[in-house]
């Protein structure tokens, strides 16, 4: 299909481009910095834990915030989401400008391939490069799983929580790459989208209003619920929503540039 | 006895193909057939309309009007024809500079349907073709300008489309890589393929082309066989066009 020929074009462009390694490896070692202090504060506090009856294990305090600072409550570096809103747009921003600017996205268009197959295409290869981001992140704190017990019932659902913000935010670089003319125009707005959709409450929550459409447009409330090992339906329709709008402009923005020429 | 052989359908048949681009008509009423073998060179001044017409018949833009044939079928009904059917060159080959050469046509191949050892056989006949073998694992990020244009034209050229489609195929080549780019040209137009080609060089159309056409302000001013050596006569009609918008009698 020639939707996976994008793919693994896409693929091949972010494997050989040093910046997105470069992205990956420092990611990876914030998240090991961030992994090495949650760790040594479950320690200290693992006598007083152990002595509350269903209290905090392993797996609430130092694998699911390694994935973000949403419930650390504390002031310890970035969690993985935290890092993402920064981050994935960089990842993104050239999936589309980029062939804009080097003159092959009429090229794209010539092999009849659908506005359609291009970005989803190009998507599938940043949401796979997301994936291993996030296999290797969370590789840290399984690797002592034979040490400690895990709840990994909590883990995943905490997981699936982190691949769908992932997935959001791929999906507004993505599209904001395919409005973009320039690779950093993308990345700047991209990241501005995906603040304003993790934080669009924040406002609110401090002024002590409590606005149900505002909380529900939040993506970090229906990350939160994940991350808490909740899996309900309306969170995970909230997530594939957001990818769904914004894949839909993506996709009729490349459409009317096809037939813009 | 034996019957009559049917003449065979063109490889490519516009019929009154319109196209505005930025509010203005880029390309007006414009009809033109080619068949299977023949080399057909489109000139024009800057803005005549020389690239829209590519673009359209490479299937990068659509018509507002009008009909396009490819191997006699409904080209925009069908625009996946293009994947197999038509090789395009862009002028100034557009690259991923981070790829190989080898990575490109790979790519290519696979965006055209091509896999496997298809693929890979392909691959090293194009290469082998415009002498790109030894540079296959260079990133065309460090090309010159002749050697992205020779891989560009190896990537049209990779599915063994029955069009092939040329912007300004001679821009950036050194004279040795002009004359065996028309030696390929003629090659290729001798394997039954066809060939589109536009540019500025009357010289270019002259030593390769057996058929000129000549779009002035977005309309196909000239559409003529061209006989061997009609440079002088060729050169007549283009300014004539070019000047006063039509040919004048000799």
């Amino acid at each position: 299909m020639t939707l996976f020929a994008v793919t693994r074009l896409e693929l091949r462009r972010l494997f050989v481009r040093p910046l997105g390694w470069t992205i990956a490896a420092l990611a990876l070692a914030e998240l090991g910095w961030r992994f090495a202090l949650l760790l040594q504060i479950f320690l200290l506090n693992q006598v007083k834990l152990a002595a509350l009856p269903d209290g905090p294990g392993y797996t609430d305090l130092v694998a699911v915030r390694l994935l973000s600072s949403l419930i650390t409550g504390s002031t310890l570096p970035f969690g993985l989401i935290e890092l993402a809103l920064l981050l994935v747009p960089l990842l993104t921003m050239s999936s589309l400008a980029s062939e804009r600017s080097a003159g092959t996205l009429p090229l794209l268009f010539s092999t009849g391939l659908s506005p359609a197959s291009i970005l989803l295409g190009k998507y599938l290869a940043v949401l796979t490069w997301l994936a291993l981001w996030l296999l290797f992140a969370l590789a840290v704190p399984v690797s002592l799983a034979h040490g400690v017990t895990l709840d990994w019932g909590m883990l995943g659902a905490a997981t699936l929580g982190t691949f769908l913000a992932l997935a959001v935010l791929a999906a507004i670089g993505v599209a904001c790459s395919a409005f973009a003319s320039h690779s950093a125009v993308a990345a700047v707005t991209a990241f501005m989208f995906g603040l304003a959709l993790n934080c669009v409450n924040l406002g609110a929550q401090l002024a002590g209003i409590n606005i149900g459409f505002i909380n529900w447009l939040a993506m970090s409330t229906h990350q939160e619920n994940l991350l808490r090992g909740l899996v309900s339906s309306t969170d995970v329709t909230w997530f594939l929503l957001a990818i769904g709008v914004a894949l839909a402009l993506g996709i009729r923005r490349l459409a009317a540039e096809g037939e813009r020429g | 006895m034996n019957a009559p052989k049917p003449a065979l359908p063109p490889v490519l048949q516009l019929e009154q193909v319109s196209r505005s681009r930025a509010g203005r008509p880029a390309v007006r009423d414009l009809s033109l057939r080619l068949h299977a073998g023949q080399i057909l060179g489109l000139l024009g001044v800057n803005g005549a309309g020389k690239s829209t017409t590519l673009s359209l018949i490479a299937g990068a833009l659509r018509p507002d009007s009008g009909a396009i044939r490819l191997q006699d079928r409904d080209f925009l009904e069908h625009p996946e024809l293009a994947r197999q059917a038509i090789g395009w060159l862009p002028e100034a080959a557009p690259l991923w500079p981070e790829l190989t050469l080898r990575e490109h046509l790979n790519a290519h191949g696979r965006l055209r349907g091509l896999t496997g050892a298809r693929l890979k056989e392909a691959g090293d006949a194009v290469l082998e073709r415009l002498e790109l073998k030894d540079m296959s694992r260079r990133l065309a990020g460090v090309l010159s300008q002749g050697q992205r244009q020779r891989l560009g034209l190896a990537c049209a050229l990779l599915h063994r489309p029955a069009l092939l489609v040329l912007d300004e195929p001679a821009n950036a080549l050194d004279p040795v890589q002009v004359v065996a780019l028309r030696k390929l040209l003629r090659d290729l137009a001798a394997e039954g393929i066809a060939v589109i080609l536009s540019t500025h060089q009357l010289s270019e159309v002259t030593a390769v082309c057996d058929r000129v056409a000549v779009l002035h302000e977005g309309v196909l001013r000239y559409d003529a066989p061209l006989p061997a050596d009609q440079h002088a006569a060729l050169e007549k009609t283009f300014f004539d066009i070019a000047m006063h918008g039509r040919a004048q009698a000799a």
